[in-house]
């Protein structure tokens, strides 16, 4: 028997049907089957928040945001700006470190510092590796700066050519059953018997000084260590030490700890002069984490390391359900870390920047996140708040959908986790906080 | 309350680049709907149908591709009347005159549209030259009429096949709008036949396409798609950021997502087209049950590789003798292993030269053991059918990395068989023995995808690095909360995968006839279990080192 006219049959009464099923859903709004609805492209709904997305936005600020004549809080949602707050924006807003790079630029001879403070944004040295390639080109200096003992994923940094042994023993943010004093970085390690050796594949000149430096805690004795098959004896008494172990034209270093007692940090690599800049990368943190550190260890951390200029870049990990927009919660511990911080590096001008864009998928389809606004006030209120300096990567980078258009470009610039800029995105964001120091510095010309 | 807006609705009916026409489009569901109903209506007015066949596969075109669809035409012009000539023409010398130029034909379109930046970018790297890369879309579906117009002239040369005398069946053949976007890749030998015969399918068929509809969607939009948003993507992006038990699984669920993907649209373009009283030969029999690489050939993908053992293996000798192609081809592949070793790999140029050796005393092998010469240039021609092959499934080097990795294995898969066949004569069919097999070819299919899916080569080596240094199994805990609903996903797959393919066929012959309701149950079913993946809470990644 024939059997076509089932076909028939199916397809029509399946299609009448859905249409008509369509038709209600549509009519009633029931966002769970918009995915799926027939009609959804040609009906405008009359209700504006058709997406299904909740719409309980919390736009209070967390923090009472003082009203001051000669500020302009406002300026935190201009792309490409460092701001103050000030609302003459004629005048810097890295009002001491532009001083610094105008010194330095005039022929004085002296070391600029800059610690870049991130997640997993920052992690494998993106960004920060073209902040300092195009800093270092402006205003001289050379060498990497700060490298850890160990980190995850250390095929992937391109500056350096960064090996260890296997058994370092690793305190950091996450777990910390020693107690230690944990470093910028988050980590402090401990040796058995381990070594690590680094390659900065930064200097291009190779007739450039580069002193090399172990930065370590102190163990109460002297302890020997072998530099490059070569044994030396250091005495780090100081809660916190950075003693030079090389000061000559290579650019790598082996060494091997045997002292279990001596908590190392890693090594820096630095010109004498110049721009130095330091990643300081640890995944899944929000920032809140530098409130545990003990502030007179920070304190000589500072001492020696006197940083001039500290960018603080967290928020994305802040923004891990899809539908949170309160963060209010943050503002309150995260405050006391950014006074903290503050407060050891009072020579430092303090910049933070929001968050980039992440997105998520709403009903299938890939949008920023719902609460991503409200989480840029909220740090840049703290930033107000705490009189440190702002920069809006968020807007930067595009606004709203920029990691959904990034992730999708040819070649691409982010990942597709929607979190991630990968090398390239993050090349184009390195040059833009570049520009916008530069765009700052050059407002001390105007001033003067 | 919603309200009607007709410029929308208007725009629905033109090609949108942002939403090409596929399977799971609500426009799909309409097109389709409309097409029954006059196919059916006109299902005895043989000439009418056809041409309304005719013209909703090129409005399917237009809407999946925009004016695309013009190369289609402009193809099936061409070939008609060049096969017809050849058909015509007596003159061996003026035959073989008229294929090359159909073959210069295809091959230059495909050419143009797929490989034209591939080699833009080869000749600056290899020259230091700075030409820019030109701004060339990929026609949607051009790799498979390619090569279904190739093969149709060249077995009209060969005086296999009587060339269409109608242009509207030969474009028909051409445009078929189910098997449009992936294939699978169709014979004319089969299909003509099959246009003008009357419309009449049995309860089996209507069962049959219904089910090869329903479960080829679930393959493809449930599975493939759930898997890819929630976790390949992202790992494969960036697989140094996660540990090796993390890389591990993404390459086991990319194997899910290209099988699930591929086969899951040949299926729906099976079913349609029996829905419509087309038997189309079937294209996937569970590959990955296979016991060694060379079982896993005839079971993947089994319209293209029925295709270049056809008109490209056998064309340049087959398993007898060597052409020009045959070494041209190898002596590229071996410059290449060589180069690669020594640049991309760094070895020195001793080890370089081992390596290289190696691979040519490798392919060499068969026909040393047999004591037979025409063993090597079956060797080469083998060679040079996967390298191509690999090629054409994309212009990058992965895929002639991938194509050359799978000709090694058949050769491989060769030598094993020429040395131990008669040895483990005894255990080769125990079940353990089989066991051991197909988790071996698996594994070895699945290390393949890796360069297959990797964004590029440097990708692709982070991943088995981090798979072989960094694997941490200790964040198994914390990997598997995360990731229960992938890793239920990927289970589905594998039991989807295991049940045998019998098994389909012979329930469905036990039933005489299911009232309609019982369908309409099950494609509603289907309807909101795919709805609710759609929208479902997605996977994020975690981080589980620090």
């Amino acid at each position: 028997m024939n059997s076509n006219f089932r076909v028939r049959n199916f397809v029509l009464i399946s299609v009448a049907l859905y249409l008509v099923l369509s038709l209600i859903a549509g009519y009633f709004n029931w966002p769970d089957l918009r995915r799926v609805n027939l009609v959804a492209n040609v009906f405008t709904s009359g209700n504006p928040d058709s997406t299904g997305i909740a719409a309980t936005s919390d736009t209070t600020a967390p923090i009472v945001i003082q009203k001051i004549a000669s500020k302009d809080f406002n300026l935190y949602k201009r792309a490409n700006l460092i701001t103050s707050f000030n609302s003459d924006t004629t005048k810097p807003s890295l009002y001491s470190f532009v001083q610094k790079l105008h010194e330095l630029k005039s022929g004085k001879k002296r070391k600029i510092r800059i610690g870049y403070f991130g997640d997993s944004m920052i992690e494998g040295d993106l960004l920060s590796q073209t902040l300092r390639k195009l800093m270092q080109g402006e205003f001289g200096g050379a060498g990497v700066g700060f490298v850890p003992v160990s980190t995850p994923n250390a095929g992937s940094r391109a500056t350096v050519i960064h090996t260890f042994s296997n058994g370092w023993e690793d305190e950091n943010f996450k777990e910390n059953s020693r107690k230690d004093n944990l470093y910028l970085s988050g980590h402090t390690f401990h040796g058995n018997d381990d070594w690590f050796r680094v390659k900065d594949q930064t200097v291009k000149d190779s007739s450039a000084i580069i002193e090399k430096s172990l930065l370590c805690g102190t163990s109460g004795n002297a302890v020997t260590v072998m530099v490059d098959g070569t044994s030396q004896t250091i005495h780090p008494v100081g809660i916190f030490n950075r003693i030079p172990l090389r000061n000559d034209v290579s650019t790598a270093i082996k060494i091997a700890i045997n002292d279990e007692s001596l908590p190392v940090y890693g090594v820096s690599f630095e010109s004498a002069s110049g721009i130095i800049v330091d990643n300081f990368t640890f995944r899944g943190i929000t920032g809140v984490e530098y409130n545990k550190i003990d502030s007179n260890f920070l304190k000589a951390v500072a001492e020696g390391n006197p940083y001039d200029l500290i960018i603080f870049q967290y928020g994305v990990n802040l923004m891990f359900r899809p539908n949170d927009m309160n963060f209010n919660w943050y503002a309150k511990i995260a405050l006391p870390a950014i006074k903290k911080l503050k407060a050891a590096f009072p020579q430092a001008d303090f910049l933070m920047t929001s968050t980039a864009d992440r997105a998520f998928n709403y009903g299938g389809e890939y949008k920023s996140a719902v609460g991503i606004d409200t989480l840029i006030k909220v740090q840049a209120s703290l930033a107000y708040e705490t009189g440190s300096i702002f920069y809006n990567h968020f807007e930067t980078m595009g606004g709203h959908d920029a990691i959904v258009r990034w992730a999708a470009a040819t070649p691409s610039l982010a990942n597709k986790d929607y979190v991630h800029p990968n090398a390239r995105g993050a090349d184009i964001l390195g040059h833009y906080l570049f520009e916008a120091i530069m765009k700052d510095y050059h407002k001390l010309n105007h001033t003067k | 309350m919603p309200t009607f807006d007709l410029p929308a609705f208007l725009k629905e009916f033109l090609y949108d680049p942002k939403n090409p026409l596929l399977f799971n489009n609500g426009f799909f569901v309409f097109f389709f709907a409309a097409f029954i109903f006059l196919y059916y209506a006109f299902r005895n007015n043989i000439r009418t149908r056809r041409y309304i066949f005719c013209a909703f596969s090129l409005y399917f075109f237009y809407k999946a591709s925009g004016l695309f669809v013009g190369l289609v035409i402009v193809s099936a012009i061409v070939d008609f009347f060049l096969s017809n000539a050849i058909y015509r023409q007596r003159n061996k010398g003026k035959r073989t005159a008229l294929l090359v130029l159909s073959v210069l034909f295809n091959l230059g379109m495909l050419f143009y549209f797929k490989y034209t930046n591939f080699f833009i970018a080869v000749s600056n790297e290899m020259f230091h030259a700075t030409f820019n890369p030109m701004n060339i879309l990929l026609p949607v579906g051009i790799s498979f009429y390619t090569f279904e117009n190739l093969s149709y002239t060249i077995d009209v040369y060969r005086d296999e096949l009587k060339p269409a005398t109608k242009f509207s069946d030969y474009l028909l053949f051409l445009s078929f709008f189910p098997k449009l976007v992936m294939g699978p890749i169709v014979r004319a030998h089969d299909f003509l036949p099959q246009i003008n015969e009357p419309y009449k399918i049995t309860e089996t068929d209507f069962a049959k396409g219904f089910f090869l509809i329903i479960s080829g969607m679930f393959k493809k939009l449930v599975i493939s798609d759930y898997l890819t948003l929630n976790y390949v993507n992202y790992i494969f992006d960036d697989p140094g950021r996660y540990t090796g038990l993390e890389n591990l699984f993404a390459v086991y669920c990319y194997a899910a997502v290209i099988y699930c993907d591929f086969s899951g649209y040949s299926d729906v373009a099976l079913g349609i087209a029996r829905w419509l009283g087309f038997n189309i030969p079937v294209n996937f029999l569970s590959p990955y049950q296979s016991k060694n690489i060379t079982e896993f050939w005839r079971r993947w993908h089994i319209s293209l590789s029925s295709w270049l053992r056809d008109y490209l293996y056998i064309p340049i000798g087959g398993n007898r003798k060597g052409s020009v192609a045959t070494y041209l081809f190898s002596a590229l592949f071996f410059v290449g292993v060589f180069f690669s070793s020594r640049y991309l790999f760094s070895l020195s140029y001793i080890i370089s030269g081992a390596i290289t050796f190696g691979m040519l005393v490798l392919f060499l092998l068969p026909a040393l053991i047999k004591k037979d010469k025409a063993g090597i240039p079956a060797g080469m021609n083998l060679l040079t059918t996967m390298l191509l092959g690999g090629f054409w499934h994309g212009a990058s080097w992965n895929f002639i990395i991938w194509g050359a990795l799978h000709g090694i294995a058949l050769t491989v898969h060769k030598i094993w068989m020429l040395l131990t066949g008669k040895a483990l004569a005894k255990v080769n069919n125990r079940w353990w023995y089989n066991a051991i097999a197909i988790i071996i070819t698996f594994h070895f299919v699945c290390f393949c995808w890796i360069f297959f899916k990797a964004s590029d080569l440097h990708a692709g080596m982070v991943m088995i690095k981090q798979i072989l240094y960094d694997f941490k199994p200790s964040v198994w805990n914390a990997f598997f909360n995360n990731y229960k609903p992938v890793l239920g996903m990927l289970l589905l797959a594998g039991l989807l995968h295991a049940i045998p393919d019998s098994l389909a066929d012979r329930v469905i012959g036990r039933f005489k006839r299911v009232p309609l309701i019982a369908y309409i149950v099950i494609f509603f079913a289907f309807v909101v279990v795919y709805g609710y993946f759609k929208s479902a809470e997605q996977v994020l990644p975690i981080y589980l080192q620090f």
